[in-house]
């Protein structure tokens, strides 16, 4: 039999040393963005019960979650998402919180996907903001506001934020009358913005002429903001027409936040309906072939969960930035150490100088011990070899230069030494 | 000027998608020699080429790696992938059928199905036809399947219908239409929106 313990499963990954200190930095930008605005990080369980994601609001598919059993039999699931389980964070411990209340996270989310297509990632890692307890304009515009400063902190430029809104599509499929199954299968055409076949169905339908035009339009309606005013003249309801206004509103306040030039309209996006409620929201880079972060509002979520609360929120998909900065090639910076110091001899002192050289800043490995630590060094990339002679006296091998300059531990780190 | 990716897939749907290209304006002049490069430059339109398997097309599509692809309809919905599907190009047009022995109906209950599209076969049957089958997967010459046994239908497009009728078989029940369709990643769309529109519109005109 195959033994597969020299493997890790399809979708997951290791992450090597300088990989890993790049994806730090990132998470670091992104979060302190986010503490700036007043957004603190909050941490939930890596798995909950399933009965938290299996709901009429959820966002996930039961098919895409990977679940095993606790000893009572009760279905537990990797989180598939980390809003949901801050929903019910918000709902069961932020009882009587000053609102609005801002949340930040960043972790590992996990889903189930084609096993055939291994690069789909089954654990990826999500950094995001929620902003609850406030259904204005101006939280919507708040959080895409944040989420395009986390991004530029990231040092991503050319990236373009889409927003839609779910009550638009939602109000004009109720003007039609049609039945739910139907709805559906527009939804799904107009998100995969299938012109013709999305004709075909209208026409089978005895829908307002005017209406059908304007379905028909849908998945074309994306673009800068000029895309509203194009339909503003058709026949749309209270509901299609509220949304609108409420579009224009988040577009406004972003254009006061400066932000403008990254945001684009797209009223044909139709995904995740049963979650939104609201702004729906979109990044797009140049370089990754999926979004780079996306959310929205999710006014009927936190309900679920205890006191219905509005809320809104966006996920940064922190690989996703990754592969976008490496297509711009945006250097990751090898990590280095800068010396490696010797001293069995006097192991008291050695320890005294790595400890003295580390608090001005540098990185610093201590040798363990026998031969070959030239070699070490050289093969690692270490640029010095502090060597101690005795308690006062040490060798300083620059390696590079193949220079050996003998000095007092005095000099090397200032004072008495102490 | 960010380069534009087509992915077509290798074949008789690459032919008429060049034809389609020329017509609009597009420089395919290089892509019609005899050759075994799988990548074309046209470098004057800012647009490279691919040549791929049919059914990986809708995967470099969806990753990225391609920013436009054409491909018939019975790949994209096998391979389901999340693309923008945003045009009926209608050339190598035919049918997905369920076919059997001719003079006889598709069978109720518990059925083996023998289909070089495992996930049409399914849905159809699950959703459509509320009825659990065994899905059997072959690559190739799926008539055969009947004719010793295998299954008792197999789910095949259906272009002429001739050897169907050579090998006592015949289409049972249709499933869908199938036509070549221009389809379109998600995030080149947005990024790209000006140089793949022009295409998407300029090919809208052709095809009327």
């Amino acid at each position: 039999m195959n033994s597969w313990k020299t493997h890790t499963p399809e979708g997951v990954l290791d992450v090597l040393e300088n990989a890993c200190a790049f994806k730090r930095r990132i998470e670091e930008n992104i979060l302190n963005t986010f503490k700036a605005s007043g957004y603190f990080e909050v941490q939930t369980p890596t798995f909950e019960f399933y009965d938290v994601f299996d709901n009429d609001n959820g966002a996930v598919d039961q098919s895409a979650m990977l679940k095993f059993f606790d000893r009572q039999g009760r279905i537990l699931t990797l989180r598939p998402d980390l809003t949901t389980p801050i929903a019910r964070m918000y709902a069961t411990k932020f009882g009587g919180v000053p609102l609005p209340k801002r949340i930040s996270y960043a972790g590992s989310a996990f889903r189930d996907g084609d096993a055939v297509a291994g690069a789909i990632q089954k654990e990826f890692t999500q950094a995001g903001i929620e902003l609850i307890g406030n259904s204005s304009a101006a939280a919507d515009a708040e959080v895409i506001a944040t989420t395009i400063r986390a991004l530029l902190a990231c040092g991503l430029d050319e990236f373009q934020i889409d927003i839609g809104q779910a009550e638009f599509f939602k109000g004009i499929m109720a003007q039609t009358g049609l039945d739910e199954e139907t709805i559906e299968r527009i939804r799904k055409l107009i998100d995969q913005k299938s012109f013709v076949a999305i004709g075909e169905i209208a026409d089978g339908y005895k829908i307002d002429k005017d209406l059908k035009e304007l379905i028909l339009e849908l998945p074309n309606l994306f673009g800068d903001i000029d895309v509203i005013e194009k339909i503003k003249s058709k026949p749309l309801g209270e509901r299609a027409r509220a949304a609108l206004d409420n579009l224009i509103e988040v577009y406004g306040i972003l254009k006061d936040y400066g932000f403008e030039e990254y945001v684009s309209i797209d009223l044909g996006m139709v995904q995740g309906l049963s979650y939104y409620t609201g702004v729906i929201v979109k990044g797009f880079t140049y370089g990754v072939g999926f979004p780079v972060c996306g959310g929205g509002r999710y006014d009927n979520l936190i309900g679920e969960f205890g006191e219905p609360t509005p809320a809104t929120g966006i996920a940064i998909g922190i690989e996703r930035v990754i592969s976008a900065l490496s297509h711009k090639k945006i250097a990751q910076e090898p990590l280095v150490v800068d010396t490696l110091v010797c001293g069995e001899v006097a192991r008291g002192t050695a320890f005294k100088i790595a400890e003295g050289l580390r608090g001005s800043g540098l990185c610093v490995e201590m040798w363990l011990g026998g031969e070959g630590a030239e070699d070490y060094a050289k093969s690692r990339g270490i640029g010095g070899i502090v060597r101690v002679v005795d308690d006062e006296t040490i060798d300083i091998v620059n390696l590079q230069a193949g220079e050996v300059t003998r000095t007092s531990i005095f000099d090397l780190l200032g004072g008495d030494g102490r | 000027m960010k380069t534009l990716t087509i992915a077509l897939a290798k074949g008789r749907l690459a032919e008429l998608s060049i034809e389609l290209f020329e017509k609009i304006g597009l420089d395919c002049a290089q892509m019609k020699e005899k050759t075994r490069k799988l990548i074309f430059n046209d470098e004057k339109n800012g647009i490279r080429y691919m040549f791929v398997k049919a059914s990986d097309v809708p995967t470099y599509v969806e990753y990225g790696a391609a920013d436009i692809g054409i491909v018939g309809k019975d790949t994209i919905l096998e391979e389901g992938k999340n693309l923008y599907e945003v045009l009926d190009l209608k050339f190598g047009a035919c049918k997905m059928c369920v076919c059997g022995w001719a003079d006889s109906a598709v069978p109720g209950g518990y059925i083996k199905v023998a289909s070089k599209y495992p996930n049409i076969a399914r849905e159809y049957f699950s959703t459509k036809k509320n009825q659990t089958i065994e899905i059997i997967k072959l690559s190739g010459s799926v008539e055969l399947a009947p004719l010793c046994g295998l299954s008792e239908v197999i789910v095949d497009i259906v272009e002429s219908g001739k050897t169907l009728k050579e090998n006592g078989l015949a289409v049972l029940e249709e499933i869908c239409d199938l036509s070549a369709r221009l389809v379109v990643n998600r995030v080149s769309l947005k990024m790209k929106k000006d140089k793949i529109m022009d295409i998407v519109n300029k090919t809208r005109e052709i095809i009327k």
